[in-house]
């Protein structure tokens, strides 16, 4: 207060003029005491007044709360002054009796722990179900990259993404009916019975409306509940409510929008609204700014992907179709192995091969030696009813089938085996003669094949002659020492010799084979060379007759007398010589008449 | 399509829920169940070649501790009162009923339901009480949830009378 320092200053210096004359001595001071003594008190107590103080605290006390108004209106600077004041007066207070200010503010203390935490309980919970949800997934996998790569804690990372809703219905309500007027339902989520849920709305609305505020002027109003997991919000308006369904955790934009689309609806709706008689057509209208309540969520960070069920349906679905297509692909690929093997085979020839949708339509060329086709399938395990074959026959030329029709036509003995070299036929083993002349005079020779070579084949007889040959050539007919006389047991013997030889000749002559006896007389090798011989065919010639006599008449029987050049063996000497005092047998059978040479 | 909200409105034990599940589900239960607060129900109907959505509010009946709440009525487009032809006390008690529903919702179509009308014998109504009814107004008509008789006539003829209101 400078201004009103500058007014008080010339107050004293006038009355100071009074005493002016200083000089006077101390009469004159009592004189001016006595004069102006009381007057003098009064002004020395104004000065003492002015100097201490302008404000009495009374006046303080009356001018302090306008002034307090009038400078926290105009600025800060009250409060900040005040600040460290009040500071410390409550640290000084707590300090002396704490229990005052715990009693001050115990009614604020539990709804504030109780939000905080309430928040901070929902928002961790709604976090770990993410996490949970999202660890081992792809995307739990792309957060944990990006809590490496920018070294903020994966948790962190997972609060930013996972703090997430949906609004998946909003319902429009009508006031006072409880109606419901339109509604809309998030994509690929089915609605609720809305029109059930709105009345339902309305009754619980108007229940804790009676129930809490029965007294009081002011009508509460049920802005949210929750409903299993899913949060209803209400926003409500003079005519119409909006309610939102929401899965998670709303954030309060959620409210802000309901607000606002509600404004909107009474703004444009308001004849409607006040005429609503239950005909919700014209509240048609405001399915799009309902919508947009969905859309504008949608928009923020949450997961856009499909739900759970969608997906499992998802790869349900992908992988019936995977394996559905990985056992087409392998059963076309069966048989297209087994095909390929039969394309292989021999004598068969697939011309064309067409895939229908469950049979495979097939027409080729089929060697009629060849191995049957359906059964080789068959044998490769394929289900042959789901092939339809058209063969047309027709001969091969590979070497096995050369082969097996020229076993089939020729019918060789189990001693014979066929093997082909370029275009001949190449017989080896042993056959009867007669199986040899019928392969050799061949007219016919399997397609094919155009030469026969059987230097590789034995001549044996059949068996039945080969055991009469024996039959015959196991006799022997003994001499004395010198003599030719045919005893009695020699022609006994000889008898046997001419039935045998009679027998054989009967089925030689059966199977146009031809016998031919040779009579072999022998000598032991006492005398001399030339006695021998003559004693030898002296006997052959013996023998001959006799048999000559016995019937065997109109073949070749020659007697030979060999002396001693061709001796029988024997192991002992005596014996060697006693053996070859003899004549033997010797029967040739040559195959049919028109056949020279002989075979033994 | 039109939507009607229709508040049943009576005496605790007329029969109001056994009325309405019996006309919304076909079914009848023997077996008393105190209605709290209210439960809410839907029927679709056509009448006149219009498709009514009735919104049922099936409310708590009237008893010596707890009256109808007002605030349910409000927006009514019809009330369903229902009395039980056996027990004098619930036709009287409506007069009253009637003139709190009045005073909330003013003048809406009204039906009067007698209900329990299978009990022949212990029906007590007589010819003043139907006269005294519709010297009101009020349209009646006897029910009965266990029978089904009347029913579906009463909640169609009160749909009627909405739409036409």
């Amino acid at each position: 207060m400078p201004e009103e320092g500058g007014k008080g200053d010339p107050l004293p210096e006038e009355l100071d003029t009074v005493p002016d004359v200083k000089q006077d001595p101390s009469e004159l001071t009592e004189l001016r005491r006595l004069l102006v003594g009381q007057e003098r008190r009064r002004l020395e107590e104004l000065e003492r007044r002015l100097d201490e103080l302008s404000l009495t605290p009374e006046e303080l006390a009356d001018k302090l709360p306008d002034a307090v108004a009038l400078r926290t209106a105009r600025d800060k600077q009250l409060a900040r002054s005040l600040a460290p004041t009040l500071q410390d007066a409550f640290s000084e207070s707590v300090r002396h009796n704490p229990q005052n200010i715990a009693h001050a503010i115990f009614p604020i203390l539990g709804p504030a722990i109780r939000k905080a935490i309430g928040e901070t309980m929902a928002g961790i919970v709604n976090t770990i179900n993410r996490a949970i949800e999202h660890s081992l997934s792809l995307r739990g996998l792309k957060w944990r990259i990006e809590a490496w790569r920018t070294g903020v804690p994966f948790a962190q990372i997972v609060v930013k993404h996972a703090l997430v809703y949906r609004v998946e219905q909003v319902l429009l309500i009508h006031a006072e009916t409880g109606l419901l007027l339109a509604e809309v339902t998030a994509e690929g989520l089915t609605a609720q019975d809305a029109d059930l849920i709105s009345s339902m709305m309305t009754a619980i609305r108007d229940f804790v409306q009676d129930s809490f505020d029965s007294g009081s002027e002011e009508k509460g109003d049920l802005r949210t509940f929750e409903v299993g997991e899913r949060t209803v919000l209400v926003e409500q308006g003079p005519e119409a409510h909006i309610a939102a369904v929401v899965s998670g955790q709303p954030p309060g934009s959620v409210l802000e929008q309901l607000q606002a689309t509600l404004e909107t609806i009474h703004l444009h709706f308001t004849v409607p609204l006040t005429n609503f008689d239950g005909d919700a057509t014209p509240f048609e209208q405001t399915r799009p700014l309902l919508q947009e309540c969905l859309q504008t969520v949608v928009a923020t960070d949450r997961p856009t992907g499909l739900g759970l069920a969608p997906r499992i349906a998802w790869v349900a679905a992908i992988l019936v179709v995977v394996v559905l297509a990985s056992l087409a692909f392998r059963s076309a690929q069966r048989w297209r192995a087994a095909l390929d093997v039969l394309e292989d085979e021999p004598g068969i020839v697939l011309i064309e091969l067409e895939r229908g949708w469950r049979t495979w339509h097939l027409s080729g060329l089929l060697d009629p030696a060849a191995a049957e086709p359906m059964s080789l399938l068959a044998r490769m395990g394929l289900d042959t009813t789901r092939l339809e074959a058209r063969w047309k026959p027709y001969v091969s030329f590979e070497p096995s089938l050369i082969l097996a029709r020229a076993n089939r036509m020729l019918d060789p003995p189990a001693s014979v085996a066929l093997a082909l070299g370029g275009d001949t036929l190449y017989a080896a083993g042993s056959a009867t003669p007669e199986w040899i002349a019928g392969l050799v005079r061949s007219s016919s020779l399997p397609p094919g094949v155009i030469a026969v070579d059987v230097s590789g084949l034995t001549e044996i007889l059949p068996p039945e002659l080969a055991e009469l040959k024996d039959d015959v050539e196991q006799h022997r007919i003994q001499f004395a020492i010198g003599s030719v006389a045919l005893d009695a047991t020699a022609r006994a013997i000889l008898d046997d010799v001419a039935n045998a030889f009679q027998r054989l000749r009967d089925v030689a002559e059966e199977r146009n084979y031809e016998a031919a006896l040779n009579i072999v007389g022998r000598t032991d090798t006492t005398g001399s060379n030339e006695t021998n011989r003559l004693l030898s065919q002296q006997r052959a010639d013996g023998v001959r007759s006799i048999l000559a006599g016995r019937g065997i008449q109109g073949v070749a029987m020659n007697a030979f007398g060999v002396g001693t050049s061709d001796p029988l063996s024997s192991t002992s000497a005596i014996d060697q010589a006693r053996i070859n005092r003899s004549v033997s047998f010797l029967v040739r059978v040559t195959f049919g008449t028109d056949r020279g040479g002989t075979q033994e | 399509m039109i939507q009607k909200k229709i508040c049943m409105v009576g005496m605790f034990a007329t029969g109001k829920t056994s009325l309405v599940q019996k006309f919304v589900y076909s079914r009848f239960s023997e077996k008393y169940h105190s209605t709290v607060g209210v439960k809410i129900d839907r029927k679709q109907v056509e009448v006149e070649g219009t498709t009514v959505k009735l919104l049922l509010w099936d409310l708590a009946g009237k008893d010596e501790f707890q009256d109808v709440p007002a605030s349910y009525l409000r927006g009514s487009g019809g009330l369903f009162y229902v009395v039980d032809g056996t027990r004098r006390e619930t036709l009287e008690q409506l007069y009253a009923l009637h003139a709190m529903a009045h005073e909330t919702v003013g003048d809406v179509p009204t039906i009067v339901a007698l209900n329990k009308k299978d009990l022949t014998d212990q029906w007590l109504l007589q010819r003043d009480d139907y006269d005294a009814l519709s010297d009101r107004g009020l349209y009646t008509l006897g029910t009965s949830a266990k029978t089904g008789e009347g029913v579906e006539d009463a909640f169609l003829w009160l749909a009627a009378a909405t739409i036409k209101s």
